[in-house]
């Protein structure tokens, strides 16, 4: 932000750190332990009196001298100039702190290279003593030279109290100093062995070398114990995120734990045949290709050092994006543009967007990524869509903490999302386009307020059924509508009749083949283990079908209706004609009809790509399905995508407790709501409801629009009842407190209907939902206290529940006010009363059953008092009907 | 305009004057090193060209690389102290051959010694390696050269924003030949005198060895005289407000300024006279000099823009206690090493 950056759009500053870093990192490590590996070996000569391996220490000298003195030196000025080149600002900050620590590791690194100058020039030169003095001050200089390096290295992975303090002690003498020190000796000296190989192998004498390598064999062996306990020592001094970057969440490492573990097991097993007599040719390929493992092992090593101190370049001092997180504030609020010296665009608009996109992407994110080189963003952004750009952005170092967080604006990160959307990954976007819903005739059937004797209410228990309907890959929400139904005998005394009738249901022409538009049936037994017979639900019902008795209510649990007509056309309420007969006599008693909302609107192409899969209308596409298993098996380290390619798709829920589809779970995962809200609502906060219509088929525009009930009609959203999807995942969250992954998921997000986490009561899903009570206080509108919002107020217990509720007399709620989310009167557009048919057909009036005050509906005359609940007569307020 | 994209500067642990005399202190170190180095291996060549390479005066380019490298690593830091915000931003504009600085010093540093080692076994690729060597050396003086000057002039800066890959030599800045002229005939000055001083001390004939002084003498001080003309030109191609700094501008900067010339004529009548001790002492003090020198035209350049005083200090004394300890320590023990190689014999065999 406060330098240029060195556009490399397809190397990438990253790799060309990495390749010089790990070149000199070997060699400055044998440069600290192949000195006390040539003074050790010179005593052993000299008290030997063994010419022959004195010639060998003389050789190796000049072998030393030209890998660690000319490549080792060189390369470390190398680093200085890259890391200067691709962060200057990090690389300003620690010539700014460790100034006089530089000066002093240069004073010890002059005194190392002219004690081996002299060491080389001199050999045999001068008296034994004397040579041998010049060695262990070259050694214990060069290992003084890896003590400074090393705190200051230490100090960007572990500063400890320098944060606070900013002293140039607290950052040098920091936590990991000493497990580090102890490390990187013991990983010099067995580098001094590895490479005393080299110069060992093209020994003539077969006795010398055979010593040669025996003694080799010891310096890589001896340290090693100390070496794995150190390791360990090491990985407990560095931050829980650090640990958590390393071993956990993040798959970003796995590659370079793997060359760790791979070239450690090479190193340490193939040196055993250092031990062995064999040819000499065998011997000199054996010392090169150890030599190589080195370079691989550290490559491992420094790569794991590195992501451990993910997201900082200066751990917890400066992001690697060169941001200090002490900035983050202004550069959010006033802009990345802005703040950003080296940016030639100041302000953001629309005509400069993608041009601004690229200028951010450049001076933000080039100093790891490049566009479609090494650590490319196009390769991995191409699974999101500009929305899932935006969402990954605001994501960034919330889950996983790999990443910094994006510094800027809003708008700013929506420019960055569109230049990688439209510039790098060369794609377009079709602008959403209202959805023209088809308006379906509506033919209700008839009712006589004088004659007809009963009143059948029948609805659907939640106002909206989704279905993810790809289960080729995944399946997390079956075919599977519930219909619940009560027959009211009319009277003075209406009779509630929960015996002795057949409760036939029977869905419109145009939905009975519901196989046919879905591949349900023919994962079943995959997914559900259950073979079900084609246009079957998972709890034995089909489109038509006989409701079960349950109390004082019928019931159809999971009717497995799709929104596809047999002609093509997408409808996605379908009616369904109820009718009340007699058990004994088959007299049919009452008919009427309800819709079966149910929709295959299941967002997730609108962050992970794909088109819509039926008809371009909807539902889920392969494409979508895949990316979203290839995401969940990077973040996770499942195999999803790789079962599902194999013919064995999962139930989310399999893993995912979820008490909607009654599955168990596996214990110490998260349950279907947390984990999918949780993860989410990272991405997706700050959108308010949004960002619950991102997902759910809520949008006005979309081809379904759920919400349609009266709240929708005042200007309410669903964030008035569920709060926020931040707020709603941390009271998911919070029922599954202990888990590490919920407080992962967790520790990011801020509430906005709370004024803190500690508030918002813990909730499990499905069985604790917002209390209508909250704002109806008393049953009221307005009057009695209204306050602005249902969250965080639930419902006291599942029997609480609105769809679970009963009046004193078992009336239940939704029989007279309707489905939730649908509450009468709705406006539906497919088709004004598309959901209001059994008021009209009841009382000629598109409100809730019983409204203003037409209690003959089931009374057949008028009350005089509230019979089911306050305020129903003599009201202040007249309900609202759907004209 | 340009103030805005002038990156903040970082604060430094002490006072500014510490790292302001570090940084002359230890560019004065370099400078001789790397004339030694630079001009020594271009004379080098010379003597080859010629048909008469002198082993004597060439078998410690090697060891001057490490050296040069190396006590260049100290100015490097310090001027990074005082000037880094500004040094960053012109390493990033001209970073390829920036970066590209390390692997050509790597092989030039091989090929200085191949060049001495393979002198006998491979006397053709021996040359070519010191040619090599020397060219490598003359394309990192330059690439140098176009990084300081860069540097302090952030008016030019907006070049980065036409090509930010990495790639903006400073070949538009008026000072860029004259400028690396100067120095690389300072270094060639430098390090006959150098060469010089190196025979004076070599186990030759004493007919031959003060043949070659004088020879060598004669180059630095010819040299020297045409500095006259290229010096000048170097300081009137600098802005007006610069070079007039030098000419009464500045009280100061006008001392430093004649210093110079009157160290410069001596230097000629020494060593035109083969008077190589004066000469010696001469040639240390016009490099000091000139060190100042160019130090104070830097500080003219960035007059409007930047001063190391402005730079905030956090009075954090300590770790300068340490350094100036192990800096003691350090050269103690350079000095007992040194005295090791005088005072040891060869083993008995």
């Amino acid at each position: 932000m406060n330098y240029p950056a060195w556009y490399l759009p397809n190397l990438g500053g990253g790799l060309l750190i990495a390749i010089i870093a790990v070149l000199h990192v070997v060699i400055s490590h044998l440069a600290v332990g192949g000195g006390l590996f040539l003074v050790l070996t010179e005593r052993k000569a000299v008290r030997t009196n063994n010419p022959a391996l004195l010639e060998y220490v003389r050789k190796h000298t000049w072998f030393f001298l030209l890998l660690t003195m000319v490549f080792g030196g060189m390369s470390g000025v190398g680093i200085w100039f890259i890391i200067s080149l691709i962060n200057p600002a990090a690389v300003s900050s620690l010539i700014h702190t460790f100034v006089f620590g530089w000066a002093i590791e240069w004073v010890f690194f002059i005194v190392e290279i002219v004690a081996l100058l002299i060491y080389h020039y001199r050999f045999g030169k001068m008296d034994h003593k004397s040579h041998m003095a010049l060695g262990w001050l070259y050694f214990i200089f060069a290992w003084l030279s890896l003590f400074v390096i090393n705190g200051i290295l230490g100090f960007m992975l572990t500063p400890g109290k320098w944060i606070e303090s900013g002293n140039f002690w607290h950052g040098f003498l920091n936590p990991s100093f000493l497990p580090s020190l102890i490390f990187r000796t013991c990983i010099a000296l067995i580098f001094a062995g590895v490479f005393g190989l080299v110069t060992g192998a093209w020994l003539k004498d077969a006795d010398t070398r055979r010593k040669v390598f025996h003694q080799c064999a010891r310096w890589m062996y001896l340290p090693l114990l100390v070496l794995v306990l150190t390791g360990i020592y090491y990985t407990r001094v560095i931050s829980a995120e650090s640990f958590e970057n390393l071993f956990h969440f993040n798959r970003e490492s796995s590659p370079f734990i793997t060359l760790l573990i791979v070239s450690s097991v090479i190193l340490f097993g193939a040196g055993l045949f250092t031990l062995v007599r064999t040819f000499q040719a065998l011997q000199k390929l054996g010392a090169l290709l150890l030599v190589v493992i080195c370079f691989g092992w550290m490559a491992g090593f420094e790569y794991m050092r590195e992501i451990a101190r993910k997201p900082y370049v200066l751990y917890g001092h400066m992001y690697s994006t060169g941001i200090r997180p002490a900035d983050m504030e202004a550069v959010n609020s006033e802009g990345f543009l802005a703040k950003a010296k080296w940016s030639k665009i100041k302000e953001l608009s629309e005509d400069n967007l993608l041009e601004a996109g690229a200028e951010i992407f450049r001076l933000q994110c080039l100093s790891c990524h490049t566009l479609d080189g090494y650590n490319g963003v196009k390769n991995k952004t191409d699974q999101l869509t500009e929305r899932g750009l935006v969402a990954m952005l605001t994501g960034m170092g919330k889950v996983n903490s790999y990443m910094p967080p994006f510094a800027g604006t809003q708008e700013e990160k929506r420019a960055v999302a569109a230049w990688i959307y439209y510039e790098l990954q060369g794609k377009t976007t079709i602008p959403p386009e209202l959805y023209r819903a088809d308006e379906f005739p509506l033919e209700i059937p008839p009712f006589n307020p004088d004659t007809s004797e009963y009143v059948l209410l029948v609805w659907n228990d939640l106002g909206m059924h989704s279905i993810s309907d790809n289960e080729k890959y995944f399946s997390f929400l079956p075919p599977g509508n519930t219909l619940n139904a009560q027959l009211f005998k009319r009277g003075p005394l209406p009779q509630l009749i929960s015996s002795g009738v057949t409760m036939e249901y029977s869905v419109e022409e145009g939905f009975k083949n519901p196989s046919n538009h879905s591949m349900f049936w023919e994962y079943d037994s995959v997914i559900y283990g259950v073979d079900l017979p084609e246009g079957q639900g998972l709890l034995g019902k089909g489109v038509d079908g006989i409701m079960d008795a349950e109390g004082g209510v019928f019931a159809a649990h999971l009717i497995p209706v799709m929104p596809y007509m047999d002609n093509s056309t997408y409808n996605p309420y379908p009616i369904f004609t109820i009718t009340a007969k007699d058990e004994s006599t088959g007299e049919v008693l009452a008919v009427t009809k309800a819709v079966a909302p149910t929709s295959t609107e299941v967002g997730c192409r609108n962050c992970h790509e794909g088109a819509w899969a039926w008809n371009n209308v909807s539902g889920m596409s392969d494409l979508t399905a895949i990316n979203i298993l290839e995401a969940h098996d990077r973040f996770n380290g499942t195999t999803l995508l790789e079962d599902a390619d194999s013919g064995h798709p999962r139930l989310c829920q399999s893993c995912h407790a979820d008490p909607a589809v009654m599955a168990p779970g596996v214990p110490g995962v998260l349950n279907f709501s947390s984990a999918i809200h949780g993860f989410h609502a990272n991405y997706l906060s700050g959108l308010d409801q949004d960002a619950c219509i991102l997902c759910h088929p809520g949008r006005v525009e979309g081809n379904t629009s759920f919400f349609r009930g009266r709240h929708n009609e005042i200007g309410l959203g669903c964030t008035e009842c569920h709060g926020t999807l931040e707020d709603h995942a941390l009271g998911l969250l919070a029922s599954q407190s202990g888990m590490a992954a919920a407080q992962r998921l967790s520790r990011k997000l801020e509430p906005v209907y709370a004024s803190s986490k500690e508030e918002i009561k813990p909730r499990m899903p499905w069985l604790m939902e917002p209390d209508c009570r909250s704002c109806h206080t008393n049953y009221s509108i307005f009057e009695d206290g209204f306050s602005g919002t249902a969250f965080n107020l639930w419902a006291p217990g599942k029997e609480a529940l609105y769809r679970m509720r009963t009046d004193n007399h078992g009336v239940m709620c939704s029989a007279c006010h309707g489905s939730t989310h649908a509450i009468y009167g709705a406006i539906n557009k497919f088709g004004l009363h598309r959901d209001n048919q059994q008021p009209l057909q009841y009382q000629g009036m598109a409100g809730t059953i019983g409204t203003h005050e037409q209690c003959a509906v089931c009374h057949t005359h008028e009350m005089i008092t509230n019979g089911h609940h306050r305020n129903m007569i003599n009201r202040e307020f007249p309900a609202a009907i759907v004209e | 305009m340009y103030d805005s994209i002038i990156p903040t500067a970082d604060s430094i642990p002490v006072h500014w004057l510490w790292f302001q005399g570090l940084l002359i202190l230890t560019f004065f170190i370099h400078m001789i090193l790397m004339n030694f180095l630079l001009g020594g291996s271009l004379l080098t060549v010379w003597d080859l060209l010629r048909g008469k390479l002198e082993k004597k005066a060439s078998g410690s380019i090697p060891t001057l690389v490490a050296l040069t490298v190396n006590f260049g690593v100290p100015p490097l830091l310090f001027v990074q102290v005082l000037y880094g915000h500004l040094f960053y931003s012109s390493s990033v504009m001209l970073a390829v051959p920036w970066i590209l600085v390390v692997p050509v010093l790597i092989l030039a540093y091989y090929g200085a010694y191949i060049f001495v080692k393979q002198t006998d076994k491979a006397p053709v690729l021996s040359k070519v390696a010191l040619v090599f060597t020397s060219l490598s050396l003359l394309c990192i003086a330059f690439v140098l050269v176009n990084n300081n000057t860069l540097a302090i002039r952030p008016d030019q800066w907006e070049i980065y924003f036409d090509n930010p890959g990495g790639w903006n030599l400073n070949l538009g800045e008026p000072t860029l030949w004259s400028r690396y002229a100067h120095f690389v005939l300072a270094a060639l000055a430098i390090g006959a005198l150098g060469r010089a001083i190196l025979y004076r001390f070599s186990k030759i004939k004493k007919k031959e060895k003060d043949l070659q002084i004088r020879r060598n003498l004669k180059i630095f001080a010819w040299i020297t005289l045409a500095q006259f003309g290229v010096g000048t030109w170097f300081w009137l191609s600098m802005p007006s407000e610069v070079w007039k700094n030098f000419m009464g501008g500045s009280l100061f900067a006008t001392a430093m300024m004649v210093i110079g010339w009157i160290v410069a004529l001596l230097i000629l009548h020494s060593s035109f006279t083969g008077r190589l001790s004066a000469a010696m002492v001469l040639g240390g003090i016009e490099v000091f000099v000139m060190v100042i020198v160019r130090d104070l035209a830097r500080t003219a350049y960035l007059n409007e823009i930047f001063r190391p005083s402005q730079l905030e200090s956090r009075g954090e004394g300590s770790p300068l206690i340490a350094f100036l300890l192990v800096f003691a320590v350090g050269l103690f023990v350079l000095y007992y090493m040194i005295r090791l190689i005088f005072k040891s014999k060869a083993p008995q065999p």
